[in-house]
């Protein structure tokens, strides 16, 4: 009697054991659309948003009136207005990649201290919250400018991202 | 006092129905004055749900000052709710290898009831002369 008890126990155990490795799901590389989301910046937000601003600055023509072909630019200051830590380097490094394969631009990351820059790339991110009832939205609101040696401004853009989360009535 | 409970429940859920389901107008132009350069388009649909959450109503296609390819894809959710889809846009050289770029990757985004919505990209460099728009639900 004894004997079949502890059999059963096993038997559960193993079952319950099986069960829990069955729901566990080995670290893989996800290449589709079905990333996941959080409401802060993804990498997948900054390149859309560098896309975007790309985009913007090749159509403006602005980079084809630099003195030098392609145009020299040098990338400054992106201050991160929000609450959260970002390495703004992934907004700048999408759109440094993007110039430099456009052949419409080279980026100088000296400051200036070796060539002759024709632009000047600044920019900021912005963060506003809003919260109502169990709804939660972030807007993050992304602005950069491109400045010429005068200090004047040679194109601006600035493009928003808005998230949303709702959190569950029970608490959880 | 039973009829005005029932029509009271009918009100109110057609009132929710409704509230679901609220859509898009759209105003424009009788006759618009840009013409648009449509592209002659070969489509593979393996999933015709996803076909009337986001259904291609053409592709038009430019090249800007600098020399670059641009595409302008409008999309039509002919459905009766707000949906989630993602897009992925490929590039090619005249010899058809792709040509990698920063914004290949699969982008969000949502669409309102019979809203029309056009997704637009720049070609990476000028040795791009073809595309490939990829679809998907999210």
């Amino acid at each position: 009697m004894n004997t079949k008890r502890i059999l059963v126990h096993c038997l559960t155990a193993a079952l319950a054991a099986l069960s829990w490795s069955g729901c566990a799901t080995a670290p893989h590389v996800v290449e589709g659309p079905n990333k996941a989301t959080s409401m802060g910046i993804d990498t997948e937000d900054f390149s859309s948003q560098a896309d975007q601003m790309i985009q913007s600055l090749l159509t403006s023509g602005v980079l084809d009136k630099a003195s030098h072909k392609p145009a020299v630019i040098v990338v400054g200051r992106i201050v991160n207005n929000t609450t959260r830590q970002l390495d703004t380097d992934l907004l700048t490094k999408n759109i440094r990649v993007a110039l430099n394969k456009s052949g419409k631009a080279t980026t100088d990351v000296t400051g200036g201290a070796l060539s002759d820059p024709d632009f000047t790339l600044s920019g900021k991110i912005i963060e506003n919250r809003v919260r109502q009832g169990n709804i939660r939205q972030s807007t993050y609101t992304f602005q950069l400018s491109l400045s010429d040696q005068t200090g004047m401004a040679a194109w601006e853009e600035q493009k928003e991202i808005t998230k949303q989360s709702e959190r569950s009535g029970a608490g959880f | 006092m039973r009829n005005s409970s029932w029509t009271s429940l009918w009100v109110v859920a057609a009132a929710a129905f409704l509230a679901a389901c609220a859509s898009v107008n759209t105003v424009e132009r009788q006759a618009p004055v840009g013409k648009r350069q449509m592209v002659p388009d070969r489509r593979v649909i393996t999933d015709q749900t996803l076909n009337r959450i986001v259904t291609v109503l053409g592709v038009n296609e430019a090249t800007i000052s600098t020399g670059l390819l641009k595409i302008q894809v409008e999309l039509l959710n002919q459905t009766t709710s707000t949906q989630n889809f993602a897009y992925l846009i490929e590039w090619f050289d005249a010899n058809g290898m792709i040509v990698g770029s920063t914004s290949s990757m699969w982008m969000n985004r949502q669409i309102l009831p019979q809203q029309t919505v056009a997704i637009t990209a720049i070609a990476p460099n000028e040795s791009v002369k073809d595309f490939r728009i990829q679809l998907a639900r999210k």
